[in-house]
């Protein structure tokens, strides 16, 4: 019974939910709406299934004293921070929560973010060499863009940005048209096995 | 050989302490590089730009990009957050990323004490109710999207400032997304694939985005097939969109985005010329090792 009542419903539900996208009947589009309430409501209780197990995970960490566990801390206590100045102090422009979102974790972010410009550029530096034709081609194509997509790029040739634009827009699209067609198979394959019940692997345990 | 040698081989230190000079001059020399402007973004500002303002219309702008990407995008959403109070066109913000909040606020607040330090009387003002409002974020996208065609409402019962959405005047004219001009959304994540999936595809709802450089790539399919209305593809796309604004009056002078875009240019290059010494270094080395 606790494998049959997951599959049958999900089946069930997922025949449903495909029919109804296609019957834009009043019936159909109430059905439609409640299944998106619950989903709503259950991707909110996701969220405290998160923090459950971010607490547990780092109360865990500082209790037995694992190495670094004043990071787990600093983590534990920024959280329950934020969380009770929103709560309590409220969240509008003018609130501390705002402050600190803005003034302290912005800037970290973005910090962090900005490393990557250093090392990308090392990396491109020491790891892009034409070493084969493959390798050249790319780093052509990769040239070509950069250049054209910089302002400097129509001072060097006025058809510089054009041909950026067209490789784009005619190669890249083409490359990228065939991957989204991939995916979008390979997920309704993957959706109608689960939907039949073929594939179990989102019912947890062993087979 | 040691001369070739030690182009393949220049300290990191160097290069790191170019890179940062690069990144902070423009910043301190004020300089202009000429854009020039990609189809897409032009796209995207002819759409917004030729929309009527309509008693019972408004666009939604979804705000989705992150701290560690708002150098790219938060210049995107002042662009379209001013070019569309401009054009008197009344704005829904929502949220989908749990970051995005925090930003979208402070894009709205910007841009409207900015706006608001020019009005002359109370309909020249930008008014929080009227003229836009901001019901933030949402837990469940996929259907939360989905549920929005039916009735926004109903997705978003109280706004960020805990208001009755329903009780607000803009969302007594505004029920779903038949009432909606233009979705455009501000992401640094895959949330537009979405959006096409689900609101464009099953309600038709006009989509335009702009997109952090990496990720644009991805969108041109869209953009070829006219699903999506336009795009904004990174800082030089806010920068495209900056200038497009100063061109037509709608401001007086460009945003942070084309601050940033010198700085880009600057670092682009550096790592041209970097990759041509390597290069040339490289390749002087390999012929000796034939020899």
């Amino acid at each position: 019974m606790k494998r049959i009542l997951p599959l049958a419903l999900c089946l069930i539900i997922g025949i449903l939910m495909v029919c109804q996208f296609f019957i834009p009947h009043p019936v159909s589009t109430q059905f439609n709406s409640i299944i998106n309430k619950w989903v709503v409501v259950l991707s909110a209780f996701a969220l405290v299934l998160g923090i459950g197990n971010l607490t547990n995970h780092h109360a865990m960490t500082i209790k037995r004293r694992k190495p670094d566990w004043q990071y787990s801390l600093v983590t534990l206590l920024s959280m329950f921070l934020m969380a009770i100045i929103g709560l309590f102090f409220g969240i509008d422009e003018k609130s501390l929560y705002q402050k600190i979102y803005l003034n302290i974790l912005t800037p970290l972010g973005a910090t962090m973010f900005a490393l990557l410009a250093y090392y990308m550029t090392s990396a491109a530096y020491r790891a892009f060499r034409a070493r084969s034709l493959e390798a050249g081609l790319l780093l052509g194509a990769a040239f070509v863009v950069m250049i054209g997509f910089m302002p400097i790029g129509q001072f060097i040739h006025p058809q510089f940005p054009n041909f950026a634009e067209w490789l784009m827009r005619i190669p890249n699209m083409a490359s990228q048209r065939g991957i989204l067609l991939g995916v979008a198979f390979g997920s309704v394959a993957t959706a109608l096995k689960i939907i039949l019940g073929i594939e179990r692997s989102w019912l947890g345990g062993r087979e | 050989m040691k001369f070739f040698q030690s182009l393949t081989r220049i300290d990191r230190r160097l290069i790191y302490l170019i890179l940062t000079v690069l990144v902070i001059l423009p910043f301190f020399l004020k300089f202009h590089l000429p854009q020039n402007i990609m189809p897409q973004t032009k796209r995207l500002y002819d759409f917004i730009d030729g929309l009527v303002p309509q008693e019972n219309k408004a666009a939604l702008v979804s705000i989705d990009y992150t701290p560690q990407t708002m150098p790219e995008c938060h210049p995107m959403a002042i662009s379209i957050l001013t070019h569309c109070f401009k054009k008197r066109i009344p704005i829904i913000g929502i949220s989908f990323d749990p970051q995005a909040p925090g930003l979208a606020i402070e894009a709205f607040n910007t841009v409207v004490i900015r706006l608001n330090a020019c009005a002359t009387t109370k309909n020249d003002s930008i008014i929080y109710g009227r003229d836009y409002i901001y019901l933030g974020w949402k837990s469940g996208r996929i259907a939360a999207l989905m549920e929005m065609g039916e009735k926004i409402s109903n997705v978003f019962p109280r706004d960020y400032y805990n208001n009755n959405t329903d009780s607000l005047p803009l969302m007594q004219r505004i029920k779903n997304y038949r009432d909606i001009s233009i979705a455009i959304i501000l992401a640094a994540a895959d949330y537009p694939q979405e959006w096409l999936m689900y609101a464009q595809a099953r309600y038709g709802l006009k989509l335009g985005t702009g997109l952090t450089a990496v990720m644009a790539p991805k969108y041109y399919p869209f953009l070829q097939t006219g699903q999506l209305s336009g795009m904004m593809s990174g800082m030089k796309g806010a920068a495209e969109y900056e200038n497009l604004l100063l061109k037509s009056g709608h401001t007086t002078e460009t945003g942070k985005a084309e601050t940033g875009m010198n700085s880009q240019t600057l670092v682009h290059l550096l790592i041209i010329m970097l990759i041509i010494i390597g290069n040339i270094g490289y390749f002087f080395l390999q012929q000796k090792k034939e020899h």
